[in-house]
C-alpha cells in the first residue's frame, strides 16, 4: 500500500455513534415565531423574564443576516422547518425525572452505547454527568456530592427555576443576546444545557461533564451553557457530543458563557464528534456555536481545550475576554476533517486588562476533500500594558484535493504589548516515515506516530479522565481500518 | 446655514472621469484603452470598510476632496537632481506629475535593442510592443482602482528586454509630484518585460517635492519570461498629505526570479498591493517590503502571492516600525492551488509599535489546497527590548544612541538584500532621519 493509502484509510474510519434511540416524542411544531417561542417557555414552565429574554432576541434575530464571512459553503438551513423543542414523553406526565427509574430505558441504553453509563452503581467514578438529550437534560448525577461541596451543577432549565438570581444575573452578560446571528437564534429558542456555580474559595470535587446527543432527525439543538466561577475557585468541564447518522442536515447552535471572577480557573475541555455527513457530504451537523469567556476578576484564568472530529460545517470560535489585570487565556486545539468536511474554527483574544496573557496553539489535520481553516483574533487594546500573546497554528494536508487556510487577525494598540505569532503548513514527511520505519515501525504504526505527535500539544491539554475517550475518539478518525 | 456639497465615496471617481475628454485624440489605442477604463469605473463600486479587504482604512481623506488632472495644471518646480542616483546617469526615466520629462531624461547607457521610452510618445509611433504588452499584466479583477488609472492612463514608462540582453545598468524610474496650489491627481502606468534569459534591476522612485495633498495612483505591470530575472526596488517618498495608491502585478514564467523590494516612508495614506502570479513550473520571487511611518500616517499592504504550478519558492519578509498615531496594515495572503506541489513559501511580518497611540493590524493568511508543501507564516507585533537598550547602554551608548541603534538595526534586514548601492545608502540616510526625527519628537512615549 502506498502511503497516501494508508494515510487515507487512517482518517477514514467509520462513525459508530450513528445508530438512532426509537422514543416517543411529545408533538411540537416546527418553524419559528412568536408563539413558537411563548409555548416553548411555557413547556418549560418559564418565569417571565425568560420568557422576555427569548421575544428581545428573537426581535434582534429577525434584524439579522446570516454571517457570510466563514470560510465554507452551505444550503443555507431552512429555519422553517427546524422543530426547536423536542421534548420525550415522561411517564405519569412528570416534568423532570426525579430518578432514574422515570428515564425511558431506551435512553438509559443509548447513553449507554456511547459509554456513558447512568446508572449508579455503573457510573463514572470522579466524574458527574449531565446527559442532555435533543432539547432537555435527562439526568445528572453526583448532584448531591457536588451540592456537598456548594458546588451547583444542574440543566439551566432546573436553574431558571431554582437559582434564577444567578442566571438573571450572568445570562446574555458574556454573549449578549444579539450577538450574531446564531447566538440571537439560540437566545430566542434555547432548549436545555449546564449550568454551574462554583462558590468563593471552592475546587470542585470532580470533573464535571454534559454529553450532548441529538436524536430526533427534525429537531435542531439549541443549548445554553453558563459556568460562573467565584473568587478563588476552580472547576474543569467537558462536553461530549453525537447524533445519529441522518441524510439531513441538522443545525446545532449553541451558546457557552463563562465567567470567571478574580483568582477563579475555568477549564473548558469539549471532544466533539456530531455526525460529519457521508462521503458524498450528504447529512451532518452544521455546528454553529458561540462560545465566550469571560476573565472579569484579576488573576483568574480561563482555559479552552477543543478535540474537532465531527460536524459537516464547523463556526466556532471560542474567545476569551481579558479584562482582570493579569488574567490568562488560552486555547488548544485540534480540528480534524475529512471526506466533504468544512471548518472554519479558531478563537479570539481579547486583552483588555493589564499584564494579560494569552496563548493559542491550534493544529488542524485536513484529509479526504475536506476545508480545514484556523480564524483567530488576537485585539491588544491600547489600556492592555504588558499584554502578551503567543500564537502557533500549524496545518497537516494528507491527500492532494483537501485544503488548509490560515487566517489570524493580529490588531496591537500598545506599545509595550508583545504578540507573537506563527503558523506552518506541511504534510506528514517522507523523512520522519522513513526514520520510523527502519526503527522497526510499518509504516501505519509510523504515521499514526506522528499524527499523534503532531497533536499532542493539544492531547495533553485534557483531563487525565476524558484523555481515554479523547484518545479513542480521534483513534477512530485517524486509525480506523487500515487494510 | 448654507449647505456644503458633500463629496460623496461612490460618485467620488465617476465624477474625476470629467476630465477624460481632454486626453482623447492623440493615439487611438491609448483612448480605447480609457475608454474601457471608464467604463469598469462607472460599473465598479467604490470600496467601503464593509468589504474584507478594505476594513481597516478609510478613504475618506481621499474622496472628501476633489482633485484637479494632475496634466492640466501648470507645473514650476526647483531643481531636484539630488535625487538622481549615480549609477543611473544615463538610464533613467522622469516623470513630473505623471508626464513624462524628455529633459531630464536619459537612456544612453541601454544596450541599443532594449526598447525604452514612455508611453505617450510609442503609443503616437503605433510602438508594437507597447501594444502587445500594455494593459495585459495588471490583472486586478473588479479593482475599481486600475480602473481608474486605465481610464486616465496617459504616459508612463515602458520597457522591453530582448532574449538574451542583460541590463547592467539599474534603470531609475523617478517619479517627481511638485508642489501645487490645487489638489491634483495623477496615475502613471509602468509596463517592464522582461524576455527569455534577460536581465534588469528597476529602480521606481516616487518623491513628493512639497508638502501639498495629491492623489498617485501608479500601477506597474511585470511581465517575466522563461529564465527572466528582474530586481525591482520600489521608494514611496510622497509627500505626508498625499494619499498613494498602488498596484504592482508580476506574472513569473519558468525558471524566472521576481526580486522586489517596497519601501514606504511617505504619504499620509498609502496602499501597496503587490501581486505575484506564478505562470509555471520553478520559479522564484520575493517581495519584502519596509514601512517608516509616524504623525499620522496610515500605511496599507495587501499583497498576494499565487502559487499556481509546481516548484516554486517565495519569501516575504515585511517590516514595519509605526511612531506617533500612525497606523499599519497588513495583509499577505499566500495561495497554493491545487496540484501546486513542492512550494517552499515563507512569509513574516514584524512590526515595531513605538508609541501609546500608533495602531498594528496584521493578517498573514495562508490558503492551501496542496499536500506536498512547505508554507510558514509568522507575524510579531512588540517593542524594542529592554535587555537590548540596557546592553547598548553599559557599551557607553546614551539612551537616544541605543534606540536609534536597534530601530536601525530592526529595518536594515529588508534593505541589505538591494544591489544598487546608492539606493541602499539613500535607504540608510532615510532610516537615520526616521529615527532621529522619532526621537527628537514628542512622538515617543
Amino acid at each position: 500500500m502506498s502511503e497516501s493509502e494508508a494515510l487515507e484509510s487512517m482518517v477514514g474510519g467509520e462513525y459508530k455513534y450513528g445508530f438512532t434511540t426509537d422514543v416517543e416524542y411529545e408533538d411540537f411544531p416546527t418553524g419559528i415565531n412568536e408563539e413558537i417561542i411563548r409555548e416553548i417557555s411555557r413547556r418549560k414552565d418559564e418565569p417571565e423574564w425568560v420568557t422576555e429574554f427569548r421575544l428581545e432576541a428573537f426581535e434582534k434575530w429577525k434584524e439579522m443576516e446570516e454571517p457570510d464571512w466563514p470560510n465554507v459553503e452551505y444550503d443555507r438551513p431552512d429555519f422553517d422547518n427546524i422543530q426547536y423543542y423536542s421534548s420525550t414523553k415522561k411517564k405519569d406526565g412528570k416534568k423532570k425525572p426525579e430518578s432514574l427509574d422515570d428515564v425511558d430505558p431506551e435512553i438509559l441504553e443509548t447513553y449507554e452505547k456511547l459509554g456513558i453509563p447512568l446508572e449508579e452503581q455503573k457510573q463514572l467514578q470522579g466524574i458527574a454527568v449531565d446527559a442532555v438529550f435533543d432539547s432537555e437534560s435527562i439526568f445528572t448525577t453526583f448532584k448531591e456530592k457536588l451540592a456537598e461541596a456548594g458546588v451547583i451543577f444542574c440543566s439551566i432549565s432546573e436553574a431558571i427555576q431554582d437559582h434564577p438570581e444567578l442566571v438573571k444575573q450572568y445570562m446574555g452578560s458574556v454573549v449578549p443576546k444579539g450577538d450574531n446571528f446564531y447566538a440571537a437564534l439560540n437566545s430566542a429558542v434555547f432548549s436545555d444545557g449546564s449550568f454551574v456555580y462554583v462558590p468563593e474559595d471552592t475546587v470542585c470535587p470532580m470533573e464535571l461533564s454534559t454529553y450532548f446527543r441529538i436524536n430526533n432527525m427534525q429537531s435542531g439543538q439549541f443549548e445554553r451553557t453558563l459556568i460562573i466561577c467565584e473568587d478563588n475557585s476552580q472547576v474543569s468541564y467537558l462536553e461530549g457530543c453525537t447524533a445519529p447518522m441522518y441524510q439531513e442536515n441538522q443545525l446545532h447552535a449553541a451558546v457557552v458563557e463563562l465567567v470567571a471572577l478574580e483568582d477563579a480557573e475555568i477549564k473548558y475541555s469539549t471532544i466533539q464528534n456530531w455526525y460529519s455527513g457521508d462521503e458524498e457530504g450528504n447529512g451532518g451537523i452544521f455546528n454553529f456555536v458561540t462560545k465566550r469567556g469571560h476573565c472579569r476578576g484579576d488573576n483568574s484564568k480561563i482555559s479552552w481545550t477543543q478535540v474537532e472530529t465531527g460536524s459537516a460545517i464547523t463556526w466556532k470560535y471560542p474567545s476569551v475576554i481579558l479584562q482582570g489585570d493579569n488574567s490568562t487565556g488560552e486555547f488548544y486545539s485540534v480540528a480534524v476533517t475529512n471526506q466533504r468536511q468544512q471548518a472554519d474554527t479558531g478563537t479570539k483574544m481579547i486583552h483588555v486588562g493589564k499584564n494579560t496573557k494569552s496563548t493559542i496553539i491550534s493544529k488542524g489535520i485536513s484529509a479526504g476533500e475536506s476545508n480545514n481553516s484556523y480564524r483567530g483574533l488576537v485585539k491588544i487594546s491600547p489600556r492592555a500594558d504588558g499584554a502578551q500573546n503567543y500564537s502557533v497554528c500549524d496545518s497537516m494536508l494528507i491527500g492532494q484535493t483537501c485544503g488548509a487556510h490560515t487566517f489570524p487577525y493580529i490588531e496591537s494598540a500598545n506599545p509595550t504589548a508583545k504578540v507573537e505569532h506563527e503558523a506552518s503548513t506541511s504534510r506528514v514527511g517522507e523523512e520522519q516515515i522513513f526514520y520510523l520505519q527502519q526503527r522497526g515501525m510499518d509504516e501505519d504504526d509510523a504515521i499514526s506516530m506522528i499524527v499523534n505527535g503532531f497533536a499532542k500539544e493539544v492531547l495533553q491539554k485534557l483531563p487525565m479522565e476524558f484523555a481515554v475517550e479523547a484518545d479513542k475518539l480521534l483513534g477512530i478518525k485517524l486509525e480506523g481500518s487500515v487494510g | 446655514m448654507a449647505k456644503v456639497k458633500q463629496q460623496t465615496e461612490q460618485t467620488f471617481l465617476q465624477d474625476l472621469l470629467d476630465f477624460q475628454g481632454s486626453l482623447n485624440g492623440k493615439s487611438e489605442f491609448l483612448d480605447e484603452v480609457r475608454l474601457k477604463g471608464a467604463e469598469e469605473v462607472r460599473n465598479t463600486p467604490f470600496p467601503t470598510k464593509k468589504l474584507e479587504d478594505w476594513k481597516f482604512i478609510s478613504l475618506r481623506d481621499l474622496y472628501r476632496d476633489s482633485y484637479e488632472l494632475a496634466s492640466n495644471l501648470e507645473v514650476d518646480f526647483p531643481d531636484f537632481s539630488e535625487h538622481f542616483l549615480p549609477e543611473s546617469k544615463e538610464s533613467r526615466l522622469v516623470f513630473i506629475n505623471g508626464s513624462f520629462s524628455a529633459e531630464h531624461s536619459s537612456t544612453k547607457a541601454l544596450p541599443e535593442e532594449v526598447v525604452i521610452g514612455n508611453i505617450a510618445n510609442l503609443a503616437a509611433e503605433g510602438n508594437e510592443q507597447l501594444k502587445e504588452h500594455l494593459h495585459k499584466h495588471a490583472d486586478f479583477e473588479d479593482d475599481v482602482f486600475t480602473s481608474f488609472n486605465s481610464a486616465f492612463l496617459e504616459d508612463g514608462a515602458f520597457i522591453y528586454v530582448p532574449k538574451d540582453v542583460t541590463v547592467e545598468a539599474p534603470v531609475h524610474l523617478l517619479f517627481i509630484q511638485t508642489d501645487a496650489d490645487k489638489n491634483y491627481f495623477t496615475t502613471s502606468r509602468t509596463v517592464v518585460v522582461a524576455d527569455e534569459d534577460s536581465e534588469i534591476t528597476l529602480v521606481e522612485d516616487h518623491i513628493g517635492l512639497g508638502d501639498n495633498k495629491y492623489f498617485n495612483l501608479p500601477v506597474v505591470e511585470l511581465n517575466l519570461e522563461d529564465r527572466s530575472f528582474v530586481k525591482h526596488t520600489k521608494i514611496q517618498r510622497d509627500s505626508f498629505e498625499a494619499i498613494h495608491i498602488a498596484r504592482t502585478a508580476a506574472s513569473v514564467a519558468q525558471h524566472a526570479n521576481y526580486e522586489s523590494y517596497t519601501i514606504t516612508r511617505g504619504a499620509k495614506l498609502s496602499r501597496n498591493e503587490p501581486r505575484i502570479f506564478q505562470m509555471d513550473e520553478e520559479v522564484e520571487f520575493t517581495v519584502d517590503g519596509l514601512v517608516l511611518i509616524d504623525g499620522d500616517q496610515v500605511s496599507d499592504t495587501h499583497s498576494v502571492m499565487d502559487h499556481r504550478f509546481s516548484h516554486a519558492e517565495s519569501h516575504q519578509l515585511h517590516k514595519c516600525v509605526i511612531n506617533g498615531k500612525a497606523h499599519s496594515v497588513f495583509n499577505g495572503k499566500i495561495y497554493v492551488q491545487k496540484d501546486a506541489q513542492k512550494i517552499d513559501s515563507f512569509q513574516e511580518n514584524r512590526n515595531l509599535l513605538l508609541s501609546r497611540k500608533g495602531l498594528v493590524n496584521t493578517k498573514p493568511q495562508l490558503e492551501i489546497f496542496a499536500d506536498d508543501v512547505v508554507c510558514t507564516h509568522g507575524a510579531t507585533v512588540g517593542q524594542l527590548e529592554e535587555d537590548e537598550l540596557f546592553y547598548l547602554k553599559s557599551r557607553g551608548l546614551d539612551e537616544q544612541q541605543a534606540r536609534e541603534l536597534l530601530i536601525y538595526a530592526f529595518a536594515l534586514e529588508t534593505i541589505e538584500n538591494i544591489t544598487v548601492d546608492s539606493v541602499q545608502e539613500l535607504l540608510v540616510d532615510e532610516v537615520h532621519r526616521y529615527t532621529e526625527r522619532q526621537l527628537d519628537s514628542e512622538l515617543t512615549v
